[in-house]
């Protein structure tokens, strides 16, 4: 009764809506794993630069955070952080964080910043229903389509609590102003398109990825043009999106003029200029004879093509245009940045994604994904080809760089649930089917592709209201006339496997939620051989001891991975960090690293440093220490020095990295391998020095150090802290003065009595 | 700090007649207790001075530097002993942590005595190198005395210091007169050490020779000859500490600071020697009385009282009132300032560089973007007792973090190193000058409200010739609708 007539669409609308809240919720609480583990904390590395920018914004204000120099990273250069920063997601913290005060809710920003990505992850479940409803007509698609965008893990790797990073606001952006885009381009409003470009903007402020859409808007434009539909409401919102678009996003400092200047954005410029053209055309063409208008429109095209290759050549080789970036390049080679730019290839999310992943990070969504892509196909309106574009092309990116799963996350939801939304629409009617359903047949057969949607949007309308008792409106778009299931047996034996897969696939994203994305890894977790859980927290022990015993302004030098936690936990200056926008500074701390004493000890006075900081993993086994990524510093120290550094030396003649009696003099002397294994054998009865890690037994005599001297070492030995020495006080070289503590006496200078020593320098003063 | 502390005391002892700007314990190795007469002259010298000197015996089982980890004596003056070192509590590690301390060292050496071994290797700590033969003294044929060293012409009589000062250095040991150098050590200064300067070089026709062997082997090989030996040489630790090596122990006693000698092949007989006067430079030096720097104060501050008609700026920035701000703009305009005085034994005076130097600024980062010579001036709150140097410079077009660095290094004056960090930022969004200033931005403001204007026109045409199309839409657009 409550699902008949006018009162049957009030209880599904509110039906859905308590879904709806239901599927936010479910995608919230799935989040909470790591608060309710550790403790509401920031998570890994990026999250703690844009925590410690959060604080700077709530504490000084927008325009000081606009204008913001950093003068503690990337000693001595400093940071105009404020201008190369992506500041969306602060100031949306920001906002939430000024709002909650003025509702008398006193909120801890670091909350705020915790909770704010699952919070996010319950708008982007509402995004991806708004925009999976412009796709298909059955509301039991979007809300598939949310559901899964809730809880599936390809997206929740980025948005856990404490995940505080671009992604967790930019994904719902992407979503919504994808919706938005599908919108415009269905209605031909200015408005919607307006709001695309107001959401698009929203999304340039909140993260580079935002090049994603700036260049899929214009293929979709251009694959509608190409497919000969072309139509004045793509050109409302085309134009409006662009104009707009571009002005909000050239609001951002960081991108500035980019997106008339850069390669990136060249598509998009490109695209409104041949939708103007193709637009003229279309009005030359109601005012000309057909001939003569093929003929004009041959000649144009030419023309136009020639001039704007040619002006884009001209303006690319003169410099006007920026050339591609290298991210870029390594999107189409994967073997680019490799050789190229170490500093990228370095990072562990930048490498290709392993098929496993796939599965891991969408389990059944992946072999639905087709499905609802060629569904797509079927009934292949403007909305359907968006689709299509989007999944082949995400489907291509997630190959290539782990991190890009993330753009794809949202089309495979989307696609899936169109898919599953099908089937179950049609094995989930209770009621058997009426041989004849003469009214839905004639439109269902997909005549209807290219001009005709909005009238037959209004028929179907006026259909609904009649079938809405009998039956979901939802099988319009198959093609065959509209036939139900009529064995129970087959519906619930379809039904019943379904309902088993999403159970599955609920119990999958639970388990790699829990296991997979919850460690904050700043602390670590293990078990204990009794079963119960050992908390390891030598990073933050360091941290706090740096923040408690050093001066304000002692300067740490670590491998940039580390940079953003020592700012935002220990609140020191750092040389390097995550933001790695200068590769040769990062060269010089891993030459500092990776060369002996004498070399590193000039560099770090000479950048001021007080302390040096490493990761050592090999007393407790674990893995993501500074001597496994230490390949890496050599590689990029390499590529601004060459003649100084050399990756070959570091291996044995056999071409093995190793670290026992066999390593290499160059691999023994580099300061990062002595402030490693300084003192560790002195843990281990003589001789048993194992590292757990590498699994080798270490040389049984130490290494020594003269320009370093150890300061702290944390209880599980994971961060060693050493202090830079000064000059000796008496002019003497830091080995010699060492030596001459320990006893050894100097050698006089080849004054001595002996003969034959050559000619002997004389002081000149 | 410690300086400015003593500079409060001086005040109050006034009544002493000299007094060193670090501290007045003055411990006093002497192996001999009968010895000490000997150089009783010199000692009651310091003491006059204000010092207090303590005697201590090397093989003295309590004697120790330290006191409670801290050095006990401001000083230190070493004489010769006759063992191979100077036992346990005056290791050469020992002196060493008493000098990075920042405890002053006059060692005395004498031929007659021989060289430790444990000294020689102390030495070597300091780059400065003892003939490795421990009897060998500095003979000169040429500027020996006559009266006392006819035959083993082992007294050196050199003329002041004065003459062999270089430009830009300060002499404060030039005398009156010739000084004794009975029995004398000569020292080699190795070449890499900046901190090494000499004060008294061998003349140079001296050379080191070893009475003990007999050998010609000796002579054809000689430690040193002529100015590379070094009787008198002065170290200055990076903190400042100052140890000096003094060739002669013999050159302090009572009997050379009046004796009378005379040159060979001259005619006048019976000089007087300066050896009390050169003692008392060198002590006065080597305790600190003299060459002393003190930094009274440093400031910088924003040289430009308004920001070329910028005054919205939102961004974190010095005010131009703001005495030692953190934070400047690039491009500002800023004054330095240093105040230095300088310690003439018994008052601080003003600084003045000797002729040829100057006091220089860096301001760097990584490297000096600027190299300023600072230019003097009476210090205004102090006008007798300190000079300001100053300088007025625009800061390079360049953000980070900057130092204003001064390093003043120079031989016979205590290190002035003065580092003061400081931010450099960027023009902040609304420093820039606005659009309509600039004249090349005219076509472009233009363009704007020509295309307003455009607008404005367009609607009203539009707005004006609406009835005629309105009708004719409604006629085809809406029979098409329905």
């Amino acid at each position: 009764m409550f699902f008949q007539g006018e009162t049957g669409r009030n209880t599904r609308g509110l039906l859905r809506l308590i879904i709806l809240c239901t599927i936010a919720a479910a995608a919230v609480a799935s989040r909470l794993f790591s608060v309710i583990r550790f403790e509401s904390i920031i998570h890994e590395f990026d999250p703690w630069f844009n925590f410690r920018a959060t604080k700077y914004l709530v504490q000084h204000g927008f325009y000081p955070f606009w204008d913001w120099f950093d003068d503690r990273t990337w000693h001595p250069l400093g940071r105009v952080t404020g201008g190369t920063l992506y500041p969306g997601l602060m100031v949306t913290s920001g906002a939430i964080y000024h709002l909650l005060r003025f509702l008398t809710f006193p909120v801890d920003i670091r909350n705020i910043c915790v909770l704010l990505a699952p919070a996010f992850s319950g708008l982007t479940a509402f995004a991806t229903y708004l925009l999976t409803s412009e796709m298909s007509d059955s509301p039991s698609a979007g809300l598939l389509a949310a559901c899964f965008m809730g809880i599936t893990p390809g997206y929740i790797s980025r948005s856990v609590a404490g995940s505080y990073d671009n992604e967790a606001i930019a994904i719902f952006l992407l979503v919504y102003t994808f919706y938005l885009w599908i919108k415009a381009v269905k209605v031909g409003s200015i408005m919607w398109g307006a709001l695309t470009a107001l959401f698009y903007g929203y999304m340039v402020s909140a993260w580079g990825g935002y090049v994603f859409i700036t260049n899929l808007i214009p293929l979709h434009a251009f694959v509608l043009i190409c497919m000969g539909r072309f139509s004045p409401r793509l050109y409302v919102s085309y134009t409006t999106w662009y104009a707009l678009g571009t002005l909000a996003s050239m609001q951002i400092p960081f991108v500035g003029f980019l997106p008339i200047r850069s390669s990136d954005h060249m598509a998009a410029l490109g695209i409104f200029g041949l939708i103007q053209l193709v637009a003229f055309a279309e009005y030359i063409r109601g005012q000309l004879p057909s001939k003569q208008f093929q003929v004009l429109l041959r000649a144009m095209v030419l023309v136009v093509f020639a001039v704007a290759f040619g002006g884009l050549v001209l303006l690319t080789v003169s410099g006007t245009i920026a050339p591609w970036s290298g991210r870029f390049y390594s999107l189409w080679d994967t073997g680019y940045a490799k050789i190229h730019i170490p500093i990228i290839a370095s990072v562990s999310e930048h490498q290709p994604t392993a098929w496993p992943a796939f599965f891991f990070d969408l389990n059944m969504l992946i072999w639905l994904f087709p499905a609802g892509v060629y569904m797509c196909f079927r009934t292949l309106k403007d909305e359907h080809v968006f689709i299509v574009i989007y999944a082949v092309l995400a489907s291509y990116f997630a190959g290539v760089m782990v991190r890009l799963m993330l753009t794809l996350t949202p089309i495979v939801c989307v696609a899936a649930a169109m898919a599953l939304s099908q089937i179950l629409d049609t094995f989930l009617v209770a009621d058997t089917p009426t041989s004849t359903t003469p009214s839905d047949t004639p439109h269902a057969n997909g005549s209807t592709t290219s001009n005709g949607s909005t009238s037959t949007t209004t028929t179907a309308s006026a259909l609904k209201d009649k079938l809405t008792s009998a039956l979901p409106s939802t099988l319009r778009s198959t093609k065959s006339p509209l036939v139900g299931i009529h064995s129970y047996l087959s519906k619930s034996l379809t039904a019943g496997a379904l309902t088993a897969y999403l159970l599955l696939f609920v119990l999958h994203c639970t388990w790699v939620t829990s296991n997979a994305y919850s460690s904050p890894s700043v602390v670590l977790a293990s078990r204990l051989p009794d079963g119960s859980q050992h908390i390891i927290d030598d990073y933050r022990e360091a941290y706090q001891w740096l923040r408690q015993n050093t001066a304000t302004n002692a300067k740490v030098m670590s491998w940039w991975d580390y940079g953003y936690q020592i700012g935002g936990m220990a609140d020191r200056p750092t040389l390097v960090d995550n933001n790695t926008w200068n590769n040769t500074h990062i060269a010089t701390v891993g030459k500092a690293m990776s060369s002996r004493e004498e070399v590193s000890w000039p560099i770090m006075r000479q950048h001021e440093v007080d302390y040096v900081l490493v990761v050592f993993g090999g007393l407790l086994g674990y893995s993501g220490d500074d001597i496994n990524k230490f390949l890496w510093m050599v590689r990029i120290a390499e590529g601004i020095w060459p003649d100084e550094v050399k990756e070959r030396d570091y291996f044995t003649p056999r071409g093995e990295y190793r670290i026992d009696d066999e390593a290499t003099p160059t691999m023994r002397n580099s300061l990062m391998y002595k402030m490693s294994y300084y003192n560790y054998a002195s843990l281990f009865p003589a001789g048993q020095a194992t590292d757990r890690v590498r699994g080798s037994r270490l040389p049984s005599q130490g290494p020594e150090l003269t320009t370093v001297e150890e300061a702290f070492t944390s209880e599980n030995w994971i961060i060693r802290i050493y202090k830079v020495k000064g000059e000796d006080n008496l002019g003497r070289g830091l080995g010699e003065a060492v030596g001459f503590g320990r006893g050894n006496k100097r050698k006089s200078s080849g004054r001595g009595k002996g003969k034959g020593r050559g000619a002997r320098t004389l002081r000149v003063d | 700090m410690r300086l400015r502390l003593f500079g409060l005391l001086l005040g109050l002892l006034g009544f002493v007649s000299a007094l060193s700007a670090q501290g007045q314990k003055l411990l006093v190795v002497i192996e001999d207790e009968s010895d000490k007469s000997k150089y009783s002259q010199f000692w009651s010298g310091l003491q006059d001075r204000g010092f207090q000197l303590s005697y201590r015996s090397p093989k003295d089982t309590t004697l120790s530097l330290f006191l409670h980890g801290e050095p006990a004596y401001s000083h230190l003056l070493l004489l010769p002993t006759k063992s191979k070192g100077f036992g346990p509590s005056l290791t050469p590690n020992l002196i060493v942590d008493f000098v990075n301390g920042g405890s002053n060292v006059l060692l005395a050496l004498s031929a007659e005595q021989g060289i430790p071994s444990a000294v020689s290797s102390l030495l070597l700590e300091l780059d400065i190198s003892l003939p490795p033969d421990r009897n060998s003294l500095v003979v000169d044929h040429f500027n020996y005395d006559t009266q006392s060293a006819g035959e083993g012409h082992d007294v050196l009589l050199l003329p002041s210091p004065s003459t062999n000062t270089k430009k830009g250095i300060k002499n404060f040991f030039s005398v009156d007169g010739l000084i004794a150098f009975p029995h004398a050590v000569g020292q080699v200064l190795g070449n890499a050490s900046p901190l090494l300067a000499s004060v008294l070089k061998a003349p140079s026709t001296a050379y080191t020779y070893n009475p003990k062997d007999d050998s010609s082997e000796g002579l054809e090989d000689v430690f040193a000859t002529g100015a590379q030996l070094n009787l008198v040489s002065a170290f200055q630790a990076r903190n400042s500490a100052r140890f000096t090596v003094l060739g002669s122990s013999e050159a302090l006693e009572d009997k050379w600071f009046d004796a009378s000698v005379s040159l060979p092949g001259k005619t006048a007989t019976g000089q007087k020697t300066a050896n009390k006067a050169f003692a008392h430079a060198l002590s006065a030096w080597t305790f600190k009385e003299l060459g002393v720097l003190r930094v009274n104060s440093v400031t910088h501050h924003l040289a430009e009282d308004t920001r070329a008609g910028i005054t919205n700026s939102t961004a974190v920035s010095a005010a131009p009132g703001d005495v030692n701000p953190e934070i400047y703009r690039i491009k500002n305009r800023v004054h330095y300032s240093i105040s230095l005085s300088e310690y003439a034994g018994t008052h601080w005076i003003p600084f003045t560089p000797p002729a040829g130097d100057e006091v220089q600024l860096e301001f760097s980062m990584l490297s000096p973007f600027h190299r300023l010579n600072l230019t003097p001036s009476p210090d205004q709150s102090h006008p007798n007792n300190a000079t300001t140097y100053s300088a007025d410079f625009v800061l390079p077009d360049q953000h980070g973090i900057f130092n204003f660095f001064l390093e003043h290094r120079r031989p016979f004056y205590t290190n002035v190193e003065e580092k003061r960090t400081v931010s450099v930022r960027q023009f902040a969004h609304d420093e820039w000058p606005r659009s309509f200033v600039i004249s090349a931005a005219f076509p472009w403001i233009g363009g704007i409200w020509i295309t307003v204007a455009g607008w404005v026109g367009f609607v009203a045409l539009w707005v004006y010739s609406k009835p005629e199309a309105a009708r004719r839409e409604l006629k085809v657009g809406g029979a098409g609708k329905r």
